[in-house]
């Protein structure tokens, strides 16, 4: 092997993992800045999101397959957690393993009919996934509360403590974002995630070099199941109540657009649109429903003006005026990066 | 002559239309082959059907011995037959380098010794090292021809199936593509060209397979077949 | 026995609203390469309509219309100003579709508020044939849509515009080669398509109370109709329609009212399953059957 090229490729992945590392950093610090319970409560749900965000990232952004049910697996994971406290007294620790293990199981299932049908229909079977969880989990008696929901009957303890608390929750969750991203940035930098994004890219080629396309988008699947069903844990444990319509086909809808407005491709993705999307209504002083027109206008205008994401959006847009201003092929994160790099234009 | 691939009465249909009816093929060891027809004459249907995107409706395909007929891509990717695209040749949104590093990632085990085993050997095989950190999708058309090529080559095949390798190039692109595709019988690859394009038949090959209408209608040395009367009248007026 | 025909003859009163649907989808995909999710805010949209007419003190018939009307309008005003930038990636289009799910949704309860809206029921006559009752205003939901149905089928399938449309379907750029407008076709199509909801609406609205949130459930249903029946396939969708409304009708007579929309979803994936490409085959772009 050339030593240049190499060089080159090896450099570059830890590059990327820098700011992901530092914003998580600064993340944790808020505490210490004496933020409201309500700041926190918010910043709590945006990283609950973003845990399964980086799911929907290696799912959408890396293999290019959208779900549209993928809150339904979020809520396999908090019907787990609920279900295995009330019947089973298992507590927050073991639930979280054994809930995304069991999100990524119903991940298989669902998976692997929908992918034997391709493109929209693999959609719409997704979605059709989603709302018929929903129906279940609305049909089914006391085992899950029907349409009111579960309790959670267990608190969340901490060295023996209770991290029940906003604070401690806070850090809990803030290093599961932690862990997320860096499993993410794992996974993008790996010869798996290469071959995700061959199938992305261009599926025939992708099967006639000797790659088991329909195995491997199973897999992203199954992988996406395994962050969504630790997000799903996480949620049941500080809502302390779960109901179906919270993993109904709205709560899907609304992981994409946070997905698409931060970038699925980008590691900083996930975090950016967890935190705008959860964040803007409060400072733009916006009621519910306000919000949700934004976000569905916000969700058209990326689709069409900046089909990468917000922060790629900004980081080209930086990266046209840096050129302007010096002349030279100035090279920004967003062109090195080369999972930012597939323009979806 | 010892024959890696041979297929035989080879039919596909779609609906009423018969693409190919009963073609008969053998491809032999460390040759060039060449197989011309006009538009339609099922050229890409029969390369479509041995790589595994469509199955036959009549007929098999065996690969040194082995029955593959119906296997899909990957698999017949797997059993050492690579082939190129005539569109759609490359990841457009990877790196040059990340793209021939999946090819290489996904190459089948073989024992046969084999002279492009990293990427870099690859791309400084095909001549586009230079580029190797510029996304696939800029890169000019000439180019992806090339990185095509070097996609296929990186799943170490011991066939390699060309599908119009020379259609958009320009006369010193398609020199340099013939330079690169003669010297692959020297380590163990053996080729077959699918193409309308006499002049690069005539570098490439000995041996011609001229198709017309899903049927075979010449077989042999590429100096018999241009002079059969019966090809001459399926090409009369044309790229002669 | 009585109560069970009674419950087919409801269960093919909404199936008739859901083919309205999935034909206006599946013509909309066939035609198009679009995929509409928003087409049941759509729908929704006709119903609000309709109940703002019929509030209005206007009749049901010209309510009706005047909601098929907006619906197209709407149609026309999206298809121009969103969709259409979409057409060579279909996926975005389809994204484009769930942002304007939550916008119409919402700018719906923004206006109206989030609760059931109902009108009076435009016919309240009831039959009483031996024994079954038969309400009035189901039987002219179905004639309505099967007339309506038929209509579209004869005009896709053997006008002179229905040919022109198809060929443009097959190749678009040899049709605009011959002449044949296929940017204003693809315009058309869609508010045919759009049409089509804003009836669906008006007479969902006459069966039951409408509320922001009833189109989600309907499009879900409507999609899974077009795709068992093949996306892009006229017949397919009608006689899914018609599959799904006689299954639906049944559970409610024999008692299992309360899994009815999970029908949908399971007869869907079932198919789809034994045959990816629905029953009567679809199309994976613009191509009609």
């Amino acid at each position: 092997m050339k030593a240049s090229h190499t060089m080159k490729n090896r450099a570059s992945p830890f590059a990327s993992l820098l700011p992901a590392l530092l914003v998580i950093g600064v993340l944790v610090l808020v505490p210490a800045l004496g933020p409201s319970n309500r700041t926190l409560s918010l910043a709590i749900s945006a990283g609950i999101n973003i845990v399964a965000l980086y799911g929907l990232a290696v799912l959408f952004g890396q293999t290019g397959i959208l779900s549209m049910g993928h809150a339904a697996l979020v809520g396999v994971g908090a019907y787990v957690a609920a279900i295995l406290a009330r019947d089973a007294g298992i507590g927050f620790w073991v639930a979280l393993p054994l809930g995304s293990l069991l999100a990524a199981v119903a991940a298989a299932i669902v998976g692997v009919p929908s992918l034997r049908v391709s493109g929209h229909h693999f959609v719409i079977m997704t979605f059709a996934f989603g709302q018929l969880l929903a129906i279940v989990l609305t049909n089914g008696g006391d085992f899950t509360g029907a349409a009111t929901g579960l309790d959670l009957q267990l608190p969340v303890t901490w060295f023996g403590r209770d991290a029940g608390e906003l604070v401690p929750y806070y850090f809990i969750v803030v290093a599961f974002v932690a862990i997320s991203a860096i499993a993410s940035w794992a996974i993008i930098n790996s010869s798996y995630g290469r071959t995700l994004r061959a199938i992305r890219e261009n599926e025939k080629l992708a099967a006639s070099l000797g790659i088991n396309v329909g195995r491997h988008k199973i897999g992203a699947f199954v992988v996406s199941g395994l962050f969504a069903g630790v997000s799903g844990v996480l949620l049941a444990y500080f809502f302390r109540h779960i109901s179906p319509n919270q993993f109904s086909s709205f709560p899907s809808i609304y992981l994409a657009l946070m997905v698409m407005i931060g970038g699925a491709r980008l590691l900083l993705g996930p975090i950016a649109g967890g935190i705008l999307v959860s964040f803007l209504p409060e400072m733009l002083n916006l009621d519910p429903v306000e919000s949700r027109i934004l976000y569905g206008v916000c969700l058209i205008a990326v689709i069409l003006l900046l089909p990468n994401g917000l922060i790629a959006g900004l980081l080209q847009g930086l990266q046209a005026i840096v050129k302007a201003a010096f002349g030279s092929r100035a090279e920004t994160p967003a062109a090195g990066a080369n999972n930012a790099s597939g323009a979806r234009r | 002559m010892n024959a890696i691939l041979e297929i035989r009465g080879l039919r596909k249909q779609f609906g009423g239309v018969t693409a190919l009816s009963g073609v008969d093929l053998s491809i032999d060891e460390g040759e060039i082959l060449g197989v011309v027809g006009p538009n339609g004459s099922g050229k890409t249907t029969l390369f479509n059907v041995v790589t595994g995107v469509y199955k036959p409706t009549a007929g098999a395909v065996t690969w040194h011995g082995r029955d593959i007929t119906g296997l899909v891509a990957h698999e017949v990717s797997g059993a050492g037959i690579a082939h190129t695209f005539q569109q759609a040749m490359a990841f457009p949104g990877l790196p040059v380098f990340e793209n021939v590093q999946i090819a290489c990632e996904h190459a089948r085990k073989s024992a046969r010794p084999y002279p492009w085993t990293t990427p870099d050997a690859l791309l400084d095989f095909v001549g586009l090292s230079e580029l190797a950190h510029e996304r696939a999708g800029i890169l000019p058309f000439g180019s992806l021809r090339l990185l095509g090529i070097a996609l296929a080559l990186a799943t170490r095949p011991s066939l390699i199936l060309l599908d119009e390798p020379a259609a958009g190039l320009n006369d010193r692109e398609t020199q340099t593509l013939v330079g690169l595709v003669k010297q692959f019988p020297q380590h163990g690859i053996s080729v077959c060209v699918i193409d309308h394009d006499m002049k690069l038949m005539q570098m490439l090959c000995r041996r011609l397979v001229v198709l017309d209408f899903g049927s075979k209608i010449a077989d042999g040395l590429i100096h018999d077949v241009l002079n059969d009367p019966k090809v001459l009248e399926v090409y009369l007026g044309g790229v002669l | 026995m009585d109560i069970l025909i009674q419950q087919v003859l409801n269960g093919l009163s909404i199936a008739s609203v859901i083919t309205l649907i999935a034909v206006g989808v599946t013509l909309i995909f066939g035609l198009t390469g679009i995929i509409n999710f928003a087409h049941g805010e759509f729908l929704m949209v006709g119903s609000i309509v309709t109940w703002i007419a019929v509030q209005q003190g206007i009749p049901f018939l010209p309510a009706m219309l005047i909601a098929i009307l907006v619906v197209a309008v709407m149609g026309f005003a999206l298809e121009r100003g969103l969709f259409q930038f979409t057409l060579t990636r279909p996926t975005n289009g389809f994204i484009v579709s769930l942002g304007l799910i939550i916008v119409l949704q919402h700018v719906v309860i923004l206006f109206f508020g989030p609760n059931q809206k109902s009108i009076p029921r435009p016919l309240s006559g009831v039959w009483d044939v031996s024994g079954v009752r038969i309400a009035s205003v189901r039987v002219m939901v179905i004639l309505v849509t099967i007339a309506v149905v038929a209509m579209t089928f004869v005009m896709i399938t053997r006008s002179r515009y229905g040919r022109a449309l198809r060929a443009a379907v097959e190749d678009r750029d040899t049709a605009a080669l011959m002449g044949i407008p296929v940017r204003r076709y693809i315009t058309g199509v869609f508010v045919l398509g759009s049409a089509l909801a804003g009836l669906g609406g008006a007479l969902l609205i006459a069966l039951f109370p409408v509320t922001p949130f009833t189109g989600g459930t309907m499009v879900m249903k409507g999609f899974a109709v077009a795709l068992m029946g093949g996306l892009g396939n006229l017949t397919g969708a009608v006689v899914a329609g018609l599959i799904l409304g006689i299954v639906e009708g049944f559970s409610a007579g024999y008692g299992f009212s309360e899994w009815t929309d999970a029908y949908s979803f399971g007869l869907m994936i079932l198919v789809l399953l034994i045959k990816p490409n629905g029953l009567f085959g679809g199309t994976s772009g613009p191509k009609m059957a």
